[in-house]
Order: C-alpha cells, then structure tokens, then sequence
C-alpha cells in the first residue's frame, strides 16, 4: 500500500510529464487522467474518471477495445503491453488526433490495473507527410526529366539511377542500383579512362563536363554528354558523385554525317574542280566554297574579293570587258548567266574558268542573290587547242606516211626497168648463139639503152623526193611528244582492244628533234606492236611506251608481248622492203632507222622479258650535245 | 584451137617487162602471146587452149591475184606463174595457196623463168590428160545400169560378194554375174584398177 508521501511523489510524477497518462481498471474504467491528459483531450479529471476509456478513442479503436480486455482476461496475454501502438484519439470537442499509446499493467490478483502514456503525434505525422511528399515530388522529378541521372558512390556503387537513365541503359533499376556503375554499363574500352577521370573529379569543385560512350543491356552503344558534380558533406568528405546524362547519339551521328556529307561536297569541287558561290549585290556580301580559292589560287583566308577588286586582280586584263559585260546584263535582270574567261592566279598562271550564275531575290529584303558555279577548264581548253594543233600535225604526218608508200612504188618502178634490162640482155645472148637473129639482138640492145636510162629516171626522182625532207629540228621533250602521240596511238589501240601503258621519266632532259619525223618513228614501231600483238599469244595485250634517261642520252622503247621476232630474220629487219606483213611495205624499220640515224640516235631491239619485243630508240640529250662542243 | 601447140600467155602492164620476156621466151622456142592486162587476158581466154598463164601479181586495176581469182571462179584450169616484186612475198604466198604452180621475183635469170614455164606446161598437159581420163571414167560409169552402179559402190568400199549379195538381197551369184560386167564395162584390169577409177571419177 503506498503511504502518502508516496503517493504525493505519484500525483507531482503524473502532473509534471507532458505525455498523458491514464490509468484504467481491469474493466476499462478510468481511475487517473493527469494534467497532460486534460490538456490533450479536453476533459477535467473529474468529469472523465469513472468512464470508459473507450470514450477516448476513435471509433475503429473503440470497437475493439473491449475486446482486448476480455482477451487479456481470459488469456492473460496482452499484445499491447511494452510494445505501443499507433491509435486515434478523440478530443472532448469530438475532433481526434493521432497518437502513440504505450500500456503498463500494474499487476494484482483481484484487481489488476493498466497504465496508458498517451503521445500526441499529429506534428510528426505532418511532418512526414510532408516529407514524404517532398520526396515524392523529387522523384517524380527525377522520372520525368529527359535527362539521365545517375549516382554512384565512392566505390563507383549505383546509389540512385532515374527512369530516364533506366530507359536509355535498357536496365530495370533494381539491375542498377549497387552494382558497379563502370562494370555494368562502360564498355571496357573505356572503363580505366572514366575511372580515372571520376578519380580527376574527385577534387574538382566544379561541374566537369565529359562525353562518354555507355553500353546498353541490348548491347547498344550510346554517346552520352555527362555534367559530374561531387557531393561532399559537411566535413568536405566526398559522399557520392552526381551525373545528369544527355544521349546525344543521334545528334552526333548527324553532325557526323552532315561533316562528310560537306567534306564529300568538298572533295568533289576538288575533283571537278568546281566551286560555287553566293552574292548578295546589296551588301556586296559573298560566301565562297574551298575550291572557289582553290581555282583562283588564293588562300583561304583571303575572302571573297568584291566585284571591283575581283576584276582588277583576279581577271586576266583581256577577258575584263567581256567580263563586265555578262555581269552586267544578270545585274539588270537576265535570269542566268553561263560565260568563260580567263583568270591570273597571283603566281601569274592563267586558268581558263567556266562561270554559271543564276540569280533570285533575298526573301528577307528583296535584294538581288546572285548564286552559281565556277569551273576550271583549263584542261579541257588546252586539249581542245591541243587537239587542233594534233589535227595540224596528223596531216603533216600523213603526207610522210605516203613517204613510205611513194618509195615502195618508187622500188617497184626501179624494179621495172631492171627487169626488163636484164631480160633484154639474156634473150640477147639466146639470140646471137641463133641465126638470123641480129635485128632482135640489136633491138635487145637498143631496149636496154631505154630502161637503164628510166632507171637512172627512178633514181633522179627519188633522190628529189627525199631531198625535200630536210629535217627542222628544234629542242624537243620526248615525254610531251610520247603524250601528243598517245591521241593516235590510243585510237589505234582501242581499235585492236589493247591497252596503251605510259610509263614516263619525270624531268627528262630535252633533245634536238624535228618531232614529226620522231613521231613518225614512234607511231610506226607503234604499229609493228599492234602487229606483233595479233600474231602473239594473245595472252598479254598491253603495250607500253617508256622513257628514260641514260647518260647523256634519252631513250624512247616500244614494249610489246607479242610473237617476238625470229632469229633468222631480226638480221634483215631495218633491210629496205623487207616485211613479213601482208600489207607491208617493209621500209617503216627502214626509214624509221634513218630518220634516228639522222638524228645521231640509235634504232634497236630486244626481247621483251617474258615474250614479245622491245623497240628502243636513243637520242643525244641538248646537254649532251653541248658538252661535246 | 585444140590442136594449137602449147602457148605461154603473159600478162603484164609494163611494156618493156612484157616485151623483153616475149625475146626472151620467142628465143627459146616457145610460143607466146601477150596481154597488157588481166581484163584483156579475160576476154580472150580460151579453156581448150593449151599452156600456161605467166602473170605479174602487181598490176593497175585488176591484179594478178584477182585474176587467178576469176580463173578459179570460171574453172579454168591453166597453169600460173607469178612474177613479183621485191615487197611481194606475202602476195606470193597466197597466190601460191589458190593453186599458182610457182613464182619467181623480178629480176630473174631467163633460165628460172623457162623452167618455172616448162614445169607449168607439163602439169597443164597432165590436167588435161587427167581430165580427160577422168571424163571418160564417168561416161563408163553412166552407161552402167542402176543394179550395176549399186554393186561398182560396195565393190569400192571393200565389200566381199557374199555381203554385197546380203545388202542387195540376191544370191551371191547374181553378184558375180554384175561384178564381171562392171569390170568389163570399165574396162578395169584388176579390182585395184578399179577401185582407182572409182577414186578418179569421184574427184572434182
């Protein structure tokens, strides 16, 4: 039995703690209600003592109340005791408030009691609501941005991924969050590097910015632009690391592919060479491509030229008017222009240049566009002019060519005469062995008087023919001659579906030629190659024309696989009317040998290795000459 | 015509060539006649006429190889000699593959040339010979009745009488009676002799 000074001690305990603290019967009916009770529910302790504590309660709890009693009676076993719970109570005003309930029993045989300390919670339960709908608000961020976030611990563990992060890498997130983020998704590769570049930013106080490839669960690999920033506490300590992710794949893939999509454009100008340009006439404004500087022989750096100076400095001085002119006439409403000139680069070469221009109004103030293309048609100016001197030069070739044929009828005319002479004679000795015969013998005699003298005739003509073929010569570069022959040569070629091979020695001292004979030369051992071609194997239909430089001569050869030339008649080769061609007159060897000895060159052959035959003509050099002087 | 002697006929376009050989030819004996060209040879040629053709392959208009040409076309079958110039061995060489009997270049010893021409007269003789052999060996076999002719051709390819009397379903003796008189009818010496006719007359 408490005395009552213990029992003062209880009432002061009771009064001074600021939970409430309820004390009921083994029936439930209240015995004490301190002052913290009154405060939280509302009533004085004389008007709650005696009631049921279930007037406290909310109704859930109300209704099974009892029923816990009855349990504890029974059984003895009370689920509540030492372990509290959360409960809803109800104020006096009727309003209720959470509240955390912890039970004592205070034992004895015939009328055990229980202690109830009641704890109002509603402020912690606010608070946590709130809490955790802050959280939530943060998640929804985290899923709904479009951007990657990913945090990894200082042992590069996943701590947070967000859905966009889980969409791109292809994992769930459970698959993510605590594995290794440099395992699970960095392509080995790249793994040691973005270790070691997370090690780098470890010290960093500022964001770092990297762009990394990542690999999917698919194993796809993305280019991902990361934005790191270090989470440190408040001892500096770094916690973790925090990444936001851009996937910018596609748009790389795109830079990518617009990069060589221009250096392709770029390369084909080059190739063509073909620039293009804007002008915009009001600003006197223009936008060049690469080759435009390329054509005109500028550097990059030096910018569009305006008009006045582009046709001052860029403009060969006798294409100026013509120029002006065409520009002119777009300027004052022709719809396009299409017009050549010639241009001076500033290292003085002169360039032949095709310009197109179209022209359109700026939508965005009216002002006249003038847009179009610049080609360089050098080449195919100088090949036109080349082939027009080519034409000059095939018909003075031709006229030799009939050189060859006049001296085989020439030979046959001589021929003639010489038969008949020395048929005359032989009947002549048959007959004066005869009787009777002196008319015919005289006769005889008479005829070979005639045709030794139409002989001597034959001679006088051929020697007159001859005579007006003195060779011009001047300094020639055998390689530019082998490269205007290679029209003729390459026509024929085609004709016997063989390949022409050029294989030319650069910087090949020149040499005192008259070029049409030596052209003459090349294109008959030309020929003979052709020929020898038909009659080979038919295995190797190429024919190559080399040249070179030996000592101080030049040497021209004719390489071809064809039949070879047989021991038994390479003697006779360079022999006057020797062939052993259907069609041939056998003197292009002949004449094409004294052509090169009138040169002071030599005129040979040998086997082509591996089959066929080497023509190879040799020449003094200009030098050469001169040192012999 | 046909009993002329055996004529050179020489075709060339150069007056001096053509009559020098006609010196040279007349001195030896032979008989000549010239043409100055292939065309003029053309329209006097005679097939009957004996001889031998010397022709100069190089010729304005129609040359010597067009000539031998025309010749082969109309059947002609006299003899030729070419004479070529220095360049002209591949023209040679293909005269020489339609049937040209020789060539010989410009100049010649007169000894070459008469030769060559003789050589060409004696296989203009033994053509003829043939031809004639030849012409007389198909009239004999004409005048054979078909059973005849029908046992003339397995006798030539070798057939004994037992199986030409198999193929023809008779007796092997009716066989020996049409045998002994294709023998007599071609008047053959031997089955060789025979058979060798059959080969001739069977050539073109």
């Amino acid at each position: 039995m408490p005395t009552a000074a213990a029992a003062l001690e209880l009432q002061t305990l009771l009064d001074a703690t600021v939970d409430a603290i309820i004390i009921i019967d083994q029936h439930g009916l209240i015995e004490r209600f301190n002052k913290a009770a009154e405060r939280l529910f509302g009533y004085p302790e004389h008007e709650i003592v005696g009631k049921n504590v279930s007037l406290l309660m909310g109704d859930e709890h109300r209704a099974h109340h009892d029923s816990y009693l009855r349990n504890y009676q029974a059984t003895g076993s009370a689920k509540i005791i030492g372990t509290g719970r959360e409960i809803e109570a109800l104020r006096r005003d009727g309003s209720t408030f959470p509240a955390a309930l912890s039970v004592g029993e205070i034992p004895s045989l015939q009328n055990p009691r229980f202690v109830g300390v009641i704890h109002d919670i509603s402020i912690r339960r606010a608070t946590m609501a709130a809490l955790r709908q802050e959280r939530d608000r943060a998640q929804l961020y985290l899923d709904t941005t479009e951007v990657l976030l990913v945090a990894i611990d200082t042992n590069g563990l996943i701590v947070l991924v967000n859905r966009k992060g889980c969409e791109v890498l292809g994992f769930a997130e459970a698959e993510l969050i605590g594995r290794d983020w440099f395992e699970q998704v960095i392509p080995l590769q790249d793994r040691a590097a973005a270790r070691a570049q997370f090690q780098a930013a470890t010290d960093s106080t500022t964001p770092s910015y990297s762009e990394r490839p990542v690999r999917t669960r698919h194993g796809d690999t993305r280019l991902i632009a990361w934005r790191t920033t270090v989470v440190r506490s408040s001892e500096s300590k770094t916690l973790s690391f925090l990444s936001s992710g851009e996937d910018i794949t596609e748009q790389r893939f795109t830079e990518t592919q617009l990069r060589a999509r221009e250096s392709h454009l770029r390369a084909a100008q080059h190739i063509a060479h073909l620039g293009n340009y804007e002008y915009h006439c009001a600003s006197g404004t223009a936008h060049w491509s690469d080759e435009m500087f390329h054509i005109l022989g500028r550097d990059l750096g030096e910018g569009p030229a305006s008009y006045d100076l582009f046709c001052l400095n860029y403009l060969h001085s006798d294409d100026r008017d013509g120029y002006a002119q065409e520009w002119q006439r777009i300027l004052s409403g022709q719809p396009t222009g299409d017009f050549e000139f010639r241009i001076i680069r500033p290292n003085g070469g002169v360039r032949y240049v095709h310009l197109l221009a179209q022209t359109a109004r700026n939508p965005s103030d009216g002002g006249l566009v003038i847009t179009g293309t610049l080609h360089d048609v050098t080449e195919r100016s100088l090949a036109a002019s080349n082939a027009q001197q080519m034409q000059e030069k095939l018909a003075h070739v031709g006229r030799l060519s009939t050189m060859g044929e006049m001296a085989t009828g020439l030979a046959h005319e001589l021929n003639q005469p010489l038969t008949a002479i020395a048929t005359y004679a032989q009947a002549a000795l048959r007959l004066m062995t005869q009787a009777d015969t002196e008319e015919d013998v005289k006769e005889a005699l008479k005829q070979i008087t005639a045709q030794s003298l139409r002989a001597g005739e034959v001679i006088r003509h051929l020697r007159s023919f001859v005579k007006t073929h003195v060779a011009k010569t001047e300094p020639t570069d055998l390689n530019q001659l082998v490269q205007d022959l290679r029209v003729l040569a390459e026509a024929d070629a085609r004709a016997n579906t063989i390949r022409l091979v050029l294989r030319l020695e650069d910087h090949l001292p020149s040499v005192q030629a008259d070029t049409v004979q030596i052209q003459q030369v090349l294109l008959n051992l030309f020929r003979n190659a052709i020929d020898a071609t038909e009659r080979g194997s038919g295995d190797s239909r190429e024919i190559t024309i080399t040249t070179r430089s030996v000592d101080d001569k030049v040497e021209v050869a004719v390489i071809d696989h064809g039949s070879g030339i047989p021991t038994e008649i390479a003697a006779n080769i360079f022999s006057p009317f020797f062939t052993t061609k259907t069609e041939g007159t056998g003197l292009g060897l002949a004449i094409s040998n004294s052509i090169i000895r009138a040169h002071n060159g030599i005129l040979g052959f040998r086997q082509t290795p591996g089959g066929g035959t080497t023509f190879h003509l040799t020449l003094p050099t200009l030098a050469g000459d001169d040192n012999e002087r | 015509m046909k009993d002329k002697a055996p004529t050179v006929f020489l075709v060339d376009d150069d007056d001096a060539v053509r009559t020098s050989i006609r010196l040279l030819l007349r001195s030896v004996g032979l008989p000549v006649e010239t043409f100055s060209s292939a065309q003029e040879f053309l329209d006097n040629v005679d097939g009957d006429r004996l001889g031998c053709l010397v022709l100069d392959i190089r010729m304005p208009n129609m040359s010597g190889l067009e000539l031998q040409q025309r010749l082969n076309d109309l059947h002609h079958i006299i003899p030729v000699i070419f004479i070529t110039g220095h360049g002209d061995i591949p023209m040679a060489v293909e005269a020489m593959q339609h049937g040209a009997v020789d060539f010989i270049q410009k100049p010649f010893r007169d000894q070459d040339l008469i030769d060559r021409i003789n050589q060409g007269l004696e296989k203009d003789r033994i053509n003829r010979d043939d031809l004639k052999q030849r012409d007389g060996i198909r009239e004999r076999i004409n005048d054979l009745t078909p059973r005849e002719r029908e046992v003339l051709d397995l006798v030539a390819k070798g057939k004994a009488n037992k199986v030409i009397a198999g193929d023809l379903n008779v007796s092997q003796r009716t066989v020996e009676i049409h045998r002994a008189r294709v023998m007599e009818k071609m008047g053959a010496s031997s089955l060789a002799h025979l058979v060798r006719m059959v080969i001739e007359a069977n050539r073109v």
